[in-house]
């Protein structure tokens, strides 16, 4: 028996093609996101793979070099991080000596989690809810923040970057708050920061703790570039720098607090 | 339209763009080539009129899922294929030259629509946008051509033939 095909005109499919596609614009990004974060699933090995190919690529200088001048720059975060905190801890101690003090990362543990994969204003990486991630959590790369978990799937997560123009971090910057908005170009900056308080290149900027995601300082990043804001001469415009190279991270560690809880 | 072999070039080629595609970026803005934007005009060009309009949609689907948020490559894709499948009824793209300008001036276009789009889901746009939508046009436009061949003879089609249907 012949199949009867099913003939649409033209104009009909173009219609009901934009119409698809705008209900697919306007659904909320919740649920058009499955779509993406299946596709990671799916294709997680040929997209990983790709991704080192292009990083191995990328790397200029020899191997032994890349590996030193990596672990120079964890270790060089490392050390900012655990400076900071002593710093932190003692201004503490003077003022508070009757409080028990808390260990950073007492009660925290870190997932470890692969790139799948990377665009400059985020990352899809192999780990999601069934290892504990939510949105909201911070994101560690060579030691420094990175990023925070923005959506989570079952085996999936999307880290926003703290380069991304979508971000903005609190963080503590010569001890002072400020907000951190990312702009794009691997760069992050601080704007309305009174100029009163005193700032300067090569200054770190320090991730601020925050209630049941961080609960203590961890440096983002340093000061790239530093001078008075041409719109309000009375505050700083300050580009930030990541602490660490973004693109070259081939890995992550994702801060999940109280994880018996 | 040999649509199993059309489905596996589109999956292999979204998964090429986001990962190996990488390594040949230019400049500190990441320009690369886009792959999709490249079949796209490809199946505009060398597909009669039906299957180009399906095949923009289905390319501007699998760039979605590759890029932030979906939607507004799907619109952006599907509404240019269409509209150069239906200038390729009047006016033939045979020259390499042409092919490159029709590359060219559809990354544009759709890279401003999807960009237009992509602000009604509340995603920011940086300050060096629309040299990032340039700079991918020209890439494109100057790799495009040579990728024809091997998407021809994958899709077993006939590059001396042209359908205007």
């Amino acid at each position: 028996m012949a199949r009867k095909r099913i003939k649409v005109s033209r104009p009909m499919l173009i219609t009901w093609l934009v119409l698809a596609s705008f209900i697919l614009l306007l659904a909320p990004q919740k649920l058009t996101s499955k779509f993406q974060f299946a596709f990671a699933r799916v294709f997680r090995w040929p997209l990983s793979t790709g991704r080192n190919i292009a990083l191995s690529a990328r790397i200029q200088e020899p191997p032994a070099t890349a590996v030193q001048r990596r672990e120079y720059v964890q270790i060089q975060n490392y050390l900012a991080t655990v400076r900071k905190q002593l710093e932190q801890q003692r201004s503490r101690n003077a003022k508070l000596s009757a409080f028990r003090k808390r260990i950073p990362f007492e009660d925290a543990r870190f997932a470890l989690a692969y790139i799948i994969k990377a665009s400059p204003a985020e990352f899809i990486i192999d780990c999601g809810r069934d290892d504990g991630l939510t949105v909201g959590q911070f994101v560690l790369g060579d030691n420094s923040i990175i990023g925070t978990i923005s959506q989570v799937s079952a085996q999936t997560a999307r880290v926003e970057l703290v380069v991304s123009p979508r971000a903005q971090i609190a963080v503590t910057i010569a001890n002072q708050d400020a907000i951190l908005q990312g702009s794009g170009n691997n760069s992050a900056k601080i704007v309305l920061l009174p100029t009163k308080h005193k700032v300067k290149v090569g200054d770190d900027v320090f991730a601020a703790p925050k209630p049941g995601l961080l609960n203590c300082l961890i440096i983002m990043g340093r000061i790239a570039q530093c001078r008075t804001n041409d719109e309000y001469p009375l505050t700083w415009d300050i580009t930030v720098q990541p602490a660490c190279d973004i693109e070259k991270l081939s890995s992550v560690d994702v801060i999940v607090m109280n994880p018996h809880k | 339209m040999h649509w199993l072999r059309f489905a596996v070039l589109i999956l292999a080629v979204t998964v090429l763009q986001a990962s190996v595609v990488n390594t040949i970026a230019v400049t500190t803005l990441d320009i690369k080539p886009d792959l999709l934007l490249i079949l796209l005009v490809f199946f505009a060009i060398y597909r009669n009129t039906k299957d180009a309009i399906i095949t923009s949609f289905t390319i501007g689907f699998a760039a979605d899922i590759i890029g932030p948020v979906m939607g507004p490559q799907v619109i952006s894709f599907g509404l240019f294929g269409t509209l150069l499948a239906y200038l390729h009824r009047v006016i033939a793209i045979r020259k390499m030259p042409y092919q490159s300008l029709a590359i060219f001036l559809i990354g544009f276009l759709s890279g401003f629509l999807a960009h237009l789009l992509g602000l009604l889901k509340s995603r920011p746009s940086t300050a060096n946008t629309f040299a990032v939508i340039f700079g991918i046009s020209v890439y494109s436009s100057l790799v495009g051509p040579f990728l024809f061949l091997p998407s021809a003879w994958w899709m077993r089609i006939k590059t001396d033939r042209f359908s205007r249907h």
